[in-house]
């Protein structure tokens, strides 16, 4: 082989094995064996399937799908029940439970600062689930919560924000006591 | 006969060299060319040139981060098209929300899809989000992607929040007032956090003002600059990849 040829290989392998080092902890799984692809394009022709099929879906859904759009805004006539939107609605059924400093201020404030810091706070080096499982039971716990609370906010909340069963069955949401 | 032959292939001579000066490496036959067109194509040079087959695996990202991406684009061509017939005053934007569902060609076509894929990039995000969680990707050396991703949900939310305003129909007006009530709760920035989100004391005018010019410029701006740092670092940290 060509002298200049190995050494450009001996170099590249230096430089692999230097960013071994750095980047992947011992936790990775060692794919050093796996196979080596071009990413054009198959890689690329799997991303455009996703893309064809987010975009089939999404007119798809809005042909049939209608986006609400009631009245026109009216500040004199207050809605019954008064609702933010569903990814606000953990929020305020807080809010409707808890003393609001503490549930409008003090807990979104901790959990965006808890969430940046997870990967400091999670000492466990290890990327495998079966060696995380406290990690990955508190966050499924968290995600629980949220999915419930967005739930209950969304279904089981009718006139004055009280709890509802029956607007399950569709509790009609009144503007100054007529339909909106 | 012959100058026609000769002018044909002229032509046929400049139409290759357009296209060639354009695509410059033909079909991806040999991994060879499929490499240099993957090296040297703007679109493309987001990915890495050659991965490991593990690092593909739609199974382990479920595209999620990509849907997301490409849910954000959506929603910047959708957007585009409302706002050249939506103007943000109370007097007009109702009207023009209403014009858009009856009168405007594919009006509400666009409208739906601009809102059902802002609702769908919640999720995706959200999904992301709980796929890097539990795959343990935030680890070492994706500490501050993480952060960054995290940035980017707060983006994603404000973003869906700002725009539920716009229709100003009801629902909007009313929904906005329950959001931006949380605010002014907190201890003494509260009630001047509230003021400077409504520019006064209740949801009207200044404030559709406002979360328009937050919805269609401030929030994408940085939305985009920061997806922009969080693709760099998902190249520079390395892809996680399999498990
Ligand atoms: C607008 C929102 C976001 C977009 C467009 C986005 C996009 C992406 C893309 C395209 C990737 C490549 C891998 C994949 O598709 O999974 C990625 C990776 C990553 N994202 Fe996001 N992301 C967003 C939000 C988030 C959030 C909310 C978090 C976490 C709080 C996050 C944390 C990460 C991390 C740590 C990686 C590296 C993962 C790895 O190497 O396995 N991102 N993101």
């Amino acid at each position: 082989m060509a002298t200049e040829a190995r050494d450009r290989i001996a170099a590249r392998d230096r430089v692999e094995a230097r960013r071994r080092q750095v980047d992947a902890p011992s936790t990775l799984r060692d794919d050093s064996d796996d196979e080596m692809i071009v990413s054009f394009p198959e890689f690329v022709f799997k991303e455009f399937i996703a893309m064809v099929a987010m975009t089939v879906f999404l007119v798809l859904v809005s042909i049939f799908l209608q986006a609400p759009l009631l009245g026109q805004a009216n500040p004199g006539v207050t809605p019954n029940p008064s609702k933010a939107p569903w990814y606000f609605l953990g929020l305020q059924e807080l809010l409707s439970r808890f003393p609001p400093l503490m549930a409008g201020v003090a807990f979104p404030t901790f959990v965006i600062v808890l969430m940046i810091l997870v990967p400091f706070l999670d000492r466990n080096p290890s990327r495998r689930p079966s060696e995380r499982k406290v990690a990955i039971i508190l966050f499924a716990l968290y995600m629980a919560i949220v999915v419930a609370l967005v739930i209950i906010g969304t279904f089981f909340r009718g006139h004055e924000f009280i709890w509802n069963w029956s607007w399950v069955l569709g509790n009609p949401q009144t503007c100054g006591g007529k339909s909106c | 006969m012959k100058v026609i032959r000769g002018a044909v292939d002229e032509m046929w001579s400049v139409m290759e060299q357009m296209v060639g000066s354009i695509f410059r490496h033909g079909l991806p036959l040999t991994d060879k060319i499929a490499a240099r067109t993957a090296l040297t194509n703007f679109v493309l040079h987001i990915h890495p040139v050659r991965v490991r087959r593990s690092w593909i695996r739609m199974s382990y990202t479920l595209c999620l981060g990509g849907l997301s991406f490409f849910l954000f684009i959506v929603l910047t061509v959708t957007g585009l098209y409302l706002m050249f017939y939506y103007v943000p005053s109370i007097n007009h934007a109702y009207q023009d929300m209403r014009d858009l569902q009856f009168v405007v060609t594919f009006g509400g076509l666009i409208r739906n899809m601009h809102r059902w894929a802002a609702h769908a990039m919640v999720i995706t995000v959200w999904l992301h989000m709980a796929r890097v969680f539990l795959t343990g990707s935030y680890k070492k050396p994706r500490e501050f992607n993480w952060g960054v991703g995290t940035l980017l949900l707060l983006i994603t939310l404000l973003l869906s929040f700002t725009g539920y305003l716009l229709p100003w129909d009801q629902l909007s007006i009313w929904a906005v007032t329950v959001g931006t009530n949380m605010a002014k709760y907190a201890p003494i920035a509260g009630p001047y956090t509230r003021y400077l989100m409504l520019g006064g004391h209740a949801v009207g005018d200044a404030t559709l003002l406002r979360f328009y010019v937050m919805h269609v410029v401030g929030l994408p701006l940085i939305g985009f600059l920061l997806m922009v740092v969080h693709f760099w670092r998902v190249r520079k940290d390395g892809f996680s990849g399999g498990l």
